[in-house]
């Protein structure tokens, strides 16, 4: 029988995966944004756990907010990664350096 | 005529939300509007600040001293609102004036207005939030909004760069919060906040972890958006390359809204944890406010400086909340209302330095202004001594305001902590007056001409001396606009 507190180690573990992803990778932005998704989606995994276990509705109304607002974020992050790409011919990770201090 | 019934109640007090559906109408209106306009025309700029008008005295003529509470909990409506809107107004009419001049020759211009004017919105939604789901949509309706203005200087890499970075840790940030929300939704089984705030007084020990596990990820999600140290990477790589407008919007209206959330998650939720929120805010204020008041220490770009002297004002104001009194927040209200008067002016003024082929950034641009313009020295030295906090100008009462309610609530080693960094501070403010007062001028200044921008320096030059020598009505409206928080 697989109860709430498996469904919160798997989405922990996304959830950890997403964040160490983050500041681990030294690669480019994309694999970035993949990490952002995977965070919010073991975020989902809690949600619909937390309301089936509690029998309540309002978690996975809040899931649908999430993925809609987690399909904006994407459309925004790319659109800012696109011009951003126009400029500087490339996407990886050391190479958004201008600004320091 | 047949009668027509519902099949639910219909939703009371709709009225309150007149002020949000006029923003989300007239912008898209503006949208429409802004199609049709040639480059260069001004008329969504004037059009844009005409809607904030309209909807702050809509806001204004709505206002009651009762608590009114539309869509079945989720929005709510008092007078605590009330004020933290007014203050997102004048904050948002005061960016799109000092866009006028800066930002007249892009492309596209409409849109940055209608951005600003959603970015509004989302922060009106937030402030008036009785629910983490309002909250989280209106938190993101202004982020993904902040975002793009941040990257609106398409041709400039560095404004490109900024937009990166701050998207990146904003989603991240993003992520930790509903991480957050998930466990004390988890725990107290609702969203709202007086129902969980109710729920977590009859918590027993099991459920302990996951409570503070939540506690810990919505602080700082929160903390995020208002760059509270460690989460505060983004803040000066995102002032520094936004366009300067955007900074001086970005600068006062989201920290307003984020602390206004802060401010009712702290009252309504959390009383039941109150020693352990406590102890990881009082954590994080220490670390904001060494971290604020050393690293501008070390800037020559003063918008990063003001990043940076940003992030130890957040430091000083989050002593209102760890105080967690009637006072503390009157004093976080007072503290909002002038930091936005001197941060408006300063940007103001920064603006007016950028001049051909220069900037205006860096602290060398300003070496000498007081011998070329005697009047913009001044406006710059009362608001500099001002953030500083030197007594009788306005930012003195602002954070007599905070750290007089910490005392009371008994932090006092808190406050003199905050005290001994306050002094540090002062001296990278002091230095900008050095430079404008005793240094000889190495660059030509040529200055725009532009009414908006000046009347606004002069406005905030006044505003923060007529509050510091006369503080009374302010404290009085701040303490008034508590109603329907405590």
């Amino acid at each position: 029988m697989v109860g709430l507190s498996q469904y919160l180690i798997v989405a922990a573990a996304l959830f950890s995966l997403g964040v160490i992803g983050l500041f681990l990778n030294r690669k480019n932005v994309i694999s970035i944004l993949m990490c952002i998704e995977l965070m919010l989606l073991a975020v989902n995994i809690n949600f619909v756990a937390f309301s089936h276990h509690l029998g309540d509705l309002g978690g996975q109304i809040f899931v649908f907010f999430v993925l809609t607002v987690a399909a904006c974020e994407v459309a925004v992050g790319l659109a800012i990664l696109v011009s951003f790409y126009r400029l500087r011919r490339s996407i990886e990770i050391e190479d958004i350096n201008t600004l320091q201090g | 005529m047949a009668n027509v019934t519902f099949p639910f109640p219909f939703p009371e007090h709709l009225i309150t939300l007149l002020p949000e559906m006029i923003v989300a109408v007239l912008a898209m209106v503006l949208l429409l509007i802004d199609v049709f306009i040639t480059k260069g025309n001004k008329i969504t700029a004037y059009l844009a600040i005409l809607t904030t008008l309209l909807a702050a005295v809509a806001t204004w003529s709505l206002q009651s001293s009762e608590v009114l509470v539309a869509f079945y909990g989720f929005f709510v409506f008092d007078q605590f609102a009330v004020y933290s809107k007014m203050l997102i107004f004048i904050g948002t009419a005061l960016g799109m004036i000092l866009s006028l001049e800066y930002m007249k020759n892009e492309v596209n211009i409409g849109e940055y207005y209608v951005l600003m004017l959603f970015a509004m919105l989302g922060m009106m939604l937030m402030v008036s939030a009785n629910n983490f789901i309002i909250m989280y949509l209106g938190l993101e309706l202004m982020a993904l909004c902040v975002y793009v203005l941040v990257a609106y200087q398409r041709e400039v890499l560095r404004s490109n760069e900024a937009a990166l970075k701050y998207f990146i840790l904003g989603a991240l940030s993003s992520g930790m919060l509903l991480y957050g929300i998930t466990f004390l939704y988890g725990v107290t089984g609702s969203f709202n906040f007086a129902v969980m705030g109710e729920a977590l007084q009859h918590t027993d020990s099991n459920s302990h972890a996951a409570l503070m596990l939540g506690l810990v990820f919505l602080i700082a999600g929160l903390g995020f958006k208002v760059s509270m140290a460690p989460f505060h990477m983004w803040t000066p790589d995102a002032y520094e390359g936004a366009p300067t407008p955007v900074t001086a919007f970005m600068s006062v209206a989201p920290k307003v809204a984020g602390f206004a959330i802060l401010m009712r998650i702290v009252a309504d939720l959390l009383p039941a944890v109150q020693h352990e929120y406590e102890a990881i805010l009082t954590i994080l204020a220490v670390l904001t406010i060494v971290v604020g008041n050393l690293a501008a220490i070390a800037q020559r770009n003063i918008k990063r400086m003001l990043a940076y002297s940003t992030i130890g004002h957040v430091g000083f104001i989050m002593m209102g909340l760890i105080a967690g009194t009637a006072d503390g927040f009157s004093g976080i209200l007072i503290y909002l209302s002038i930091y936005l008067i001197m941060t408006m002016g300063v940007f103001a003024i920064i603006i007016l330095m950028r001049r051909e082929g220069i900037q205006g950034e860096l602290l060398d641009d300003f070496a000498g202004l007081s011998r070329v313009r005697p009047g913009y020295a001044l406006a710059m030295g009362l608001l500099m001594f001002s953030m500083a906090g030197i007594p009788f100008l306005g930012g003195f009462w602002a954070k007599y305001a905070v750290f007089m309610a910490a005392v009371e609530a008994g932090h006092l080693n808190l406050v003199l902590f905050a005290l001994l960094f306050s002094a540090i501070g002062a001296f990278y403010y002091l230095r900008v007056v050095k430079y404008i007062y005793f240094d000889e001028e190495r660059v030509a200044f040529n200055f725009v001409e532009s009414k908006p921008l000046q009347a606004t320096v002069v406005a905030a030059a006044i505003g923060v001396v007529l509050i510091g020598v006369y503080p009374e009505p302010l404290m009085a409206l701040c303490k008034q606009a508590l109603g329907g928080l405590i």
